[in-house]
């Protein structure tokens, strides 16, 4: 089911408006509140609380031209509101700290429209997951610290495609799965900080969510809607696959921060996308369709310059490899190798308050498959534009 | 503040130069070493645009020719003038519509019969009837498709009273018409045609089981294929051509079978052992006909009705069950039997290698129809995410009358000539999106 954006497969790794600035780093750096996310041993190091909050209104612009034509069909311009929020309290310079992380790490947002050459593949998809997190941070000793939260997932899906059987007027048959689900998991992270520089590894655990009950809607042909029995409903299980992350952060001069990130993906998990219908017919079956993900990796890079007392200046880069192998690229996710470019602008309004704009350009290099199951042969290339904002609030 | 002012405009800036549409650089369409200028097409029913048991306007809109010439337009492709009915003769020849599906789940169908282009029916002595359509008015022609013509008619002088589709696009009146087809499609200067003519010197026998028309000659069928590739090839044309379908490889014949039609006869009437079908002795021209139980090697035609199964029939021995006694064997028109199915893909084999032989030699292009349909018999297709299949309806490549094809079905075979075209001429037609196109149309 999935689909887009940022990062691997359906992977939203937009967490903070900080560390996107700086390439998506942070597993070595602690910066601010998202180390909830990040690496939860790093929360108990941050100087002060904090209660902060962002947005990143993305658009995913995906372009595909069939094969053995001069066709190019764009993705409708949609924007996705990928969010952040994160609490984080203790005492001064105490040895814990409880942390609250609610994000979007997974989700999706293509539409394709209703008249595109690949409509009985996906017309579009919206996926979200959203993770709520409680978080434990404990300094164990002057240089190292812990964390670990519980991770709680609340996914939702609307899927849209066409049907391959024509009214009268010829019009397609149109099917369409909604629904929500849960899942569960778990987020550990250990830090380490020295004077000269701090390091870090986090792992995300796999969260497996379950969309049960979820409406399934299938529009046909009067006289072949016995063999589509409504209403009917639909069970659908997704693996959202574990991450481990290592980074470093160095300090070259007061003005500078350096930070280098690298992300394991373990997409190798997500096998097949499974439907199974309450009620089936000859024509309507349970579907499964094979997905055959492998694990990805990023690379990332960023630094924040202190311009002033008032401005931060960050900039940042990375690689992903796709986690979608040839012969498996689907319109919801026309996943590639993909390079990033990030720049950022923090403010400081007064000593508590931050606040941060970021952009991001993405792009998935041009990839020219056919899909086993579909055969929709073509090429797509796709762009992600990623704006974002976030105040925090410090004491 | 300035500095922060004037950070807000650089980041500005930066979003609005980088916030475009990806665009893929797609490949540069050429003609190649072909001329696409004045296209024609030659062929019979398919190449006309028929389907669902007839010839009307929407049909010939979607025609694989006229598929082909619009995907030519960018690569220097002229107009293509289709002889299309007009709107108030929409429905041409009449057709078949689906109605829905009984309790069984079996198609119902009806004929459309208002708005036809029919103008008269004329006797011709020793022959039968010809139905006789509204005269196509216009002078350009493009589409040279021909319901019924076999290429064993294509030298015939009066063929053009004899058949109401050719008769429609002949400036004269049946029954004077003296111009062949082979002269009347090579008038005017062309420089590429498509050639898909053959298919009714077997189907013909085929779809009347064998018993209402024959196969052709197998030397005839080489003489004239060759004579047509030599005239249409004589100005320097270039132009692709398309091998005969195996006849089995369509729903006609494998809708209705043997083992289904007997496993309901048994259901009524338990003692029913076998059908019997009056069969050919051996796969020859020179065979004869006996009855025998028939098996799932015997085709049953699409239009059999089943409910005779069964009906007394009166015999030298008393009134005998039809289909059910070596004494009242299903009449020969409603089955191809398993010898008559072995002659009739001897004859195609052969025809085949008279097509594929004389294209290599003339340095043309061949799209192998046979291959490429039974290779969807065999293995079905998967195009853009749209399961295709042989089979009658659901297959959503053929059309209602189980021989011809559904828009999409024809806009496959375009992109199948188009491929061909491309790899022989070193042209880039693109491709059509066959998802433009619609299969069986359902109530």
């Amino acid at each position: 089911m999935p689909f887009l954006a940022k990062s691997q497969g359906f992977q939203v790794n937009l967490f903070g408006e900080k560390q996107i600035g700086m390439g998506h780093t942070g597993t070595g750096v602690a910066l601010d509140g998202a180390a909830v996310v990040f690496n939860p041993g790093a929360v108990v190091t941050l100087p002060d609380n904090y209660i902060q909050g962002g947005v990143s209104p993305l658009v995913f612009q995906s372009d595909f031209n069939p094969s053995g034509t001069n066709t190019q069909y764009h993705t409708l311009d949609k924007k996705a509101y990928p969010f952040s929020f994160y609490g984080a309290f203790g005492p001064k310079k105490g040895i814990w700290k409880l942390g609250l992380g609610v994000y979007t790490p997974f989700g999706g947002l293509a539409d394709w429209g209703q008249s595109w050459q690949g409509r009985y593949v996906l017309e579009s998809l919206d996926l979200k997951a959203i993770y709520f997190q409680p978080t434990l941070s404990i300094k164990i000793s002057e240089n190292l610290s812990i964390g670990a939260g519980f991770v709680y997932n609340r996914g939702s899906v609307d899927l849209t495609k066409a049907i391959p059987l024509s009214y009268t007027n010829g019009q397609d048959g149109q099917a369409e799965l909604t629904g929500s689900g849960k899942g569960y998991g778990w987020n550990a992270g250990i830090y380490y900080k020295s004077a000269d520089f701090t390091a870090g590894f986090s792992h995300r655990s796999q969260v497996t969510t379950t969309i049960s009950g979820g409406n399934a809607i299938f529009t046909v042909p009067a006289s072949i809607q016995p063999n589509f029995p409504q209403p009917n409903t639909f069970t659908a299980t997704i693996p959202l696959p574990a991450v481990n992350s290592i980074g470093i952060g160095l300090y070259p001069t007061k003005k500078w921060i350096l930070a280098f990130d690298i992300n394991y993906v373990s997409w190798n998990t997500y096998k097949n996308l499974e439907f199974d219908y309450s009620k089936t017919s000859t024509i309507l079956t349970n579907t499964k369709s094979p997905r055959n993900y492998k694990d990805a990796y990023t690379f990332r890079a960023g630094a924040q310059y202190k311009a002033s007392d008032e401005v931060d200046l960050r900039f940042g880069t990375g690689y992903g490899t796709t986690a979608v192998s040839d012969g498996y690229v689907t319109p919801e996710a026309p996943d590639a190798n993909r390079v990033y470019l990030t720049g950022g602008l923090g403010f400081k309004f007064t000593k508590q308050f931050d606040f941060d704009l970021v952009f991001e350009y993405e792009h998935l290099l041009s990839r020219t498959q056919t899909n086993i199951e579909s055969q929709l042969s073509g090429t797509f290339e796709t762009n992600v534009f990623i704006p974002g904002v976030s105040l925090a609030y410090h004491w | 503040m300035k500095f922060i002012k004037n950070s807000l405009y650089i980041f500005a800036g930066v979003i609005l130069f980088t916030a475009c549409k990806p665009d893929i650089k797609t490949p540069t369409l050429t003609k190649g070493n072909a001329d696409f200028s004045r296209y024609i097409s030659i062929g019979n029913s398919l190449t006309a645009g028929y389907a669902d048991g007839g010839l009307y306007l929407a049909g010939q809109q979607v025609s694989y020719p006229s598929i082909i010439a619009n995907q030519m337009k960018s690569v220097g492709g002229g107009n293509f003038t289709q002889p299309l009915f007009g709107s108030n003769e929409a429905n041409g020849s009449g057709y078949l519509t689906l109605t829905g599906f009984s309790s069984t789940g079996l198609p119902v169908t009806a004929n459309v019969t208002n708005n036809l282009a029919i103008r008269d029916v004329l006797k011709v002595e020793g022959f039968g009837n010809v139905t006789l359509y509204n005269k196509y008015a216009g002078t350009d022609i493009n589409n040279y498709g021909v319901p019924g013509i076999k290429l064993y008619n294509i030298t015939y002088a009066p063929y053009g009273n004899l058949n109401g589709f050719f008769e429609r696009l002949l400036p004269g009146k049946a029954p004077n018409n003296t111009t062949t087809y082979l002269q009347f499609v090579t008038a005017k200067p062309f420089t590429f045609f498509s050639n898909w003519l053959g298919n009714n010197d077997a189907l013909g026998y085929a779809t009347s089981g064998g018993a209402g028309d024959v196969l052709t000659d197998k030397t005839t069928f080489a003489g004239l294929y060759q004579l047509l590739i030599t005239t249409l090839t004589a100005n320097g044309a270039k132009g692709v051509v398309a091998t005969v379908p195996d006849v089995t490889a369509i729903p006609y014949f494998n809708t209705v079978t043997v083992d289904a039609v007997l496993a309901g006869v048994k259901q009524a009437n338990p003692q029913a052992q076998a059908l019997y079908v009056n069969a050919l002795s051996s796969p020859s021209t020179t065979g004869t006909y006996a009855a025998r139980p028939a098996t799932n090697k015997d085709l049953l035609i699409l239009t059999f009705n089943t409910g005779l199964i069964g009906t007394p029939v009166t015999t030298p021995y008393g009134p005998l069950p039809y289909g059910l006694t070596q004494f009242t064997p299903i009449d020969n028109q409603y089955v191809l039997d398993q010898n008559e199915v072995a002659l009739t893909q001897d004859y195609v084999n052969t025809y085949n290698q008279t097509i594929k032989s004389v294209a290599a030699s003339s340095g043309l292009a061949v799209f192998d129809a046979y291959t490429f349909l039974n290779n969807i018999k065999t293995n079905g297709l998967i195009e853009d995410g749209i399961p295709l299949s042989s089979n009658y309806i659901s297959g959503g490549i053929f059309s209602l009358d189980g021989v011809h094809l559904t828009p999409r079905g024809y806009a496959i075979v375009a992109n199948e000539f188009i491929k061909a075209i491309n790899s022989k001429y070193g042209s880039n037609i693109p491709l059509t999106n066959i998802t433009n196109y619609t299969g069986v149309k359902l109530p």
